[in-house]
């Protein structure tokens, strides 16, 4: 346990000072860390899984607050919440059917609550899938006497069942952490991969003597265009250079060494491009449950533009930069606001810098937001590693991942 | 258009004749016509809406044509022995055509008279205590009665859509094939009154759960558009309030049915700063406005909804000058509906009075509601969550697939 204290801080720690880049080093690391959280917890024998989510909760409230602004990190520990709770059920369901298969082999005078047993069982799985999903009209109506009834059986065994039951629970606590953990892998293993999931989808998108626009850098766009440059699609490449960082600068040399044919311009010269060009591709910081989208600042003004002129704004994004929260919350109201040194040299304007005016503070501001929100009416297309969506799909994909009951991560007092 | 066209004009003329003890009271008042009309029957010119009527009794706008065409209601029915009845001021009217002791009609209208609690919930209140009290001693015959029940409380008010898509839902909630797997009928039974209620409790808990998502979207120092009385909506701005969110409210006057003033009474008992408009004063407003926060009758296939009319309207304006359109609905007012356009709804009539005699041949549009289209709203607040309006359809696939 204190080993794993101390993962936790150091992480912690490296969120704070931002030491991690990117969102998808952020959400492997966090998802690193939360299996080791899930591997080293110690668990009682009835109960598991509420007393991992809460251990999974504690950790994932500290990562949060650590770092608001990288929204994946929330997202991993939501994941992994919705994890542990879709494990449990399908143990549990699986449970009930072996254990209704050996009261059917007690006493004959059971007949009736045997079979009760067993439709219930196939009852609960069924209501059981449902519940994790978000509530829709059908598990409104499934409701909650199914569940209720869940443990109800259990309880009522008698004392042969007793003791297969308890055999049963130690072999289904080792199972529980087991599958948990396999289920983490393969949400690692996803994370590292989908950028070749994406890529996959280039070809089917980018035609032959097509124009592309982009702004700044992102590496799943970049991918996504070696991988089509790769199937033999020609087609040429208008960068946007993504003021005050450049990066576009620097996503130009790599597709250059490609062998693609592009284009550098600055941002105020995109509303002046965007008639020329056929799609515009992006990549995202997150994708929010509304469909909209923040992204690097600057990529708001490319959307307008190609709404403007009917060109197609396609947005490329790992499914770890799904958020399964609305633009209003106030955690995700916050934009990231870096060094005005990026804009401004000290040097030069020093003295614009001057306290001593009336106000207490200088006449010269400098803003530099890292982010810009994207209303989901301006996307056309979400290619995340699952495949393209419609803006209007996200819910059905937030539903997949998340549980409802997750949205707000923070430990409670009562198990839930 | 085809409303205005010669076949219409006539058809109507041809109706007038046809009913000749009402002929009369046809062409005297405007606002005395409808009621004395037979139940509601969608073919012909239809009769007042009674579920706005409930509205009035509810919220005591009593005015005095409503008073007198109720006085005569009662007065007729105790002539007629008729299914259903006209509601009466005074409650009077039986259900004379159940035959039953038990009646569902006088179940709803004991749930109905409660003023918190809405239609449709107190359709499904009345329809599991039904249940509850029926002899049937087979699923099948159970099933049958809780249908005719089901279409007896339904032929109550044509025109409610929300009662309608309630019953509906009950009663599919009811016949799904799990409720079919008990081989003992009285287990049967006593699970479907269990879940009956507990549909209920769900619909009556809606509120809570939308007034916590919703007030979510209230932020500090903004002003929020508000139309029509929609409980679910005060709900939202009572929870936003005692949170101590500074807003304000601009109400509109909400013509015929004087909501906006009902409604600011309410809010500034709240001490929410609360400034009324006239219906036209919308447009002139908007731009200070942030958020407009309407209440739903129905929720349609689509994604749009049914609300008072006016909505579209102010759908509308928002739309065009970017404010987000807010809607806060319980999921048991999603209906198997789709509007096209505006005449696919039956109207629901409602009097209206403008304080002075109007010169006959003048025709007065008396529809108290109108569709809003799903391109124009932001976002729904339902007891399922956050919806975008195109999730909407999604749901009632799952459900009646």
């Amino acid at each position: 346990m204190p080993d794993v204290q101390t993962l936790v801080n150091d992480f912690v720690l490296k969120l704070k000072r931002r030491k991690i880049e990117g969102s998808q080093a952020s959400a492997k690391q966090t998802a690193e860390l939360l299996r080791s959280v899930v591997s080293q917890q110690r668990l009682p024998y009835i109960n598991q899984a509420t007393v991992l989510l809460d251990a999974v909760r504690a950790v994932g409230e500290q990562l949060i607050a650590a770092n608001p602004v990288e929204l994946a990190v929330g997202n991993i520990v939501r994941r992994i919440l919705h994890i542990i709770r879709e494990e449990d059920l399908t143990s549990t369901a699986s449970a009930m059917e072996g254990l209704s298969l050996s009261a059917n082999s007690d006493d004959d005078d059971n007949y009736e609550r045997e079979d009760h047993q067993a439709l219930s069982a196939a009852a609960v799985a069924a209501a059981a899938r449902s519940t994790l999903r978000a509530p829709s009209l059908q598990t409104l109506l499934e409701g909650i006497p199914e569940s209720a009834s869940a443990p109800h059986p259990s309880s009522s065994g008698g004392d042969s069942e007793g003791k297969s039951k308890s055999a049963e629970r130690s072999s289904r606590s080792k199972k529980l952490k087991h599958d948990v953990i396999e289920a983490i892998n393969e949400l690692i293993q996803d994370i590292e991969t989908c950028h070749e999931q994406i890529s996959e989808q280039a070809v089917g998108l980018i035609h032959q003597n097509e124009v592309i626009l982009t702004l700044g850098r992102s590496r799943t766009v970049k991918e996504f265009l070696c991988a089509a440059n790769e199937k033999k699609r020609s087609f040429r490449v208008f960068i946007a250079e993504g003021a005050p960082r450049y990066l576009g600068h620097v996503l130009a040399k790599e597709l250059v060494a490609k062998g693609l044919q592009t284009t550098v311009i600055t941002d105020s010269a995109v509303f002046a491009m965007i008639s020329r060009v056929n799609m515009v591709i992006v990549g995202a910081h997150a994708i929010m449950a509304n469909g909209g989208v923040i992204a690097p600042v600057g990529i708001n003004m490319v959307a307008l533009a190609a709404q403007r002129h009917a060109v197609p704004f396609v947005v490329v994004a790992g499914s770890h930069k799904l958020c399964p929260l609305y633009p209003h919350n106030p955690e995700v109201l916050l934009n990231d606001f870096k060094s005005p040194s990026d804009l401004l040299d000290f040097g030069e304007f020093s003295d614009c810098m001057d306290f001593s005016t009336s106000g207490g503070s200088p006449r010269l501001h400098v803003v530099n937001p890292a982010f810009d929100f994207i209303p989901s009416k301006l996307v056309s297309l979400f290619i995340t590693d699952t495949g393209g969506h419609s803006p209007s799909y996200i819910y059905r994909l937030i539903a997949d991942y998340y549980s409802a009951d997750d949205f707000v991560v923070r430990r409670r007092s009562t198990t839930s | 258009m085809w409303r205005r066209s010669a076949s219409f004009v006539l058809d109507k003329r041809q109706l007038a004749q046809a009913s000749p003890p009402h002929q009369q009271i046809l062409l005297s008042s405007d606002d005395m016509e409808p009621n004395n009309l037979p139940n509601p029957n969608p073919s012909t010119d239809h009769g007042i809406s009674a579920y706005y009527q409930t509205r009035a009794e509810h919220h005591a706008v009593v005015t005095s044509d409503w008073l007198a065409q109720a006085q005569a209601a009662v007065t007729r029915n105790a002539a007629v022995p008729e299914v259903l009845p006209k509601i009466a001021a005074t409650g009077g009217s039986r259900a004379a055509g159940s035959g039953k002791a038990f009646s569902v009609i006088d179940e709803f209208n004991y749930w109905r008279k409660k003023p918190d609690l809405a239609e449709a919930v107190a359709a499904i209140m009345a329809l599991a205590a039904f249940i509850r009290s029926s002899e049937a001693t087979t699923m099948m015959e159970l099933e049958i009665e809780l249908k005719k029940a089901s279409d007896t409380l339904k032929s109550w008010d044509t025109t409610s859509i929300s009662l309608s898509a309630g019953c509906d839902l009950f009663m599919r909630y009811v016949t799904r094939t799990s409720a079919l797997e008990y081989e003992d009928f009285n287990a049967a039974k006593l699970r479907l009154i269990e879940r009956g209620e507990k549909f209920g409790e769900i619909s009556l808990k809606a509120r809570r759960t939308i007034a916590m998502l919703g007030q979510d979207f209230v932020f500090d120092g903004s002003t929020i558009l508000v139309h029509g009385y929609s409980r679910v909506v005060l709900e939202v701005l009572k929870l936003a309030a005692s949170n101590r969110k500074m807003f304000r409210v601009l109400c509109t006057e909400g013509r015929p049915d004087r909501t906006g003033l009902r409604f600011s009474n309410e809010l500034a008992q709240l001490g929410v700063p609360v400034k009324l408009l006239i219906d036209s004063a919308v447009a002139y407003t908007m731009d200070e406005v942030d958020m407009v926060f309407v209440g739903a009758d129905g929720v349609v296939e689509s994604g749009g909804i049914i609300n008072m009319m006016g909505t579209y309207q102010i759908a509308l304006v928002a739309h065009c000058m970017n404010k987000p359109v807010y809607v806060a609905a319980e999921s048991y007012k999603f209906a198997r509906l789709y509007p096209l356009d505006q005449k696919d709804l039956a109207p629901a009539i409602r009097p209206i009075e403008f304080g002075v005699p109007i010169p006959s041949g003048v025709e007065v549009e008396r529809n108290a509601r109108d569709y809003t289209p799903p391109q124009y709203l932001t976002l729904l607040f339902t007891d399922l969550g956050v919806l975008t309006p195109s999730v909407v359809s999604d749901e009632l696939i799952q459900l009646y697939l």
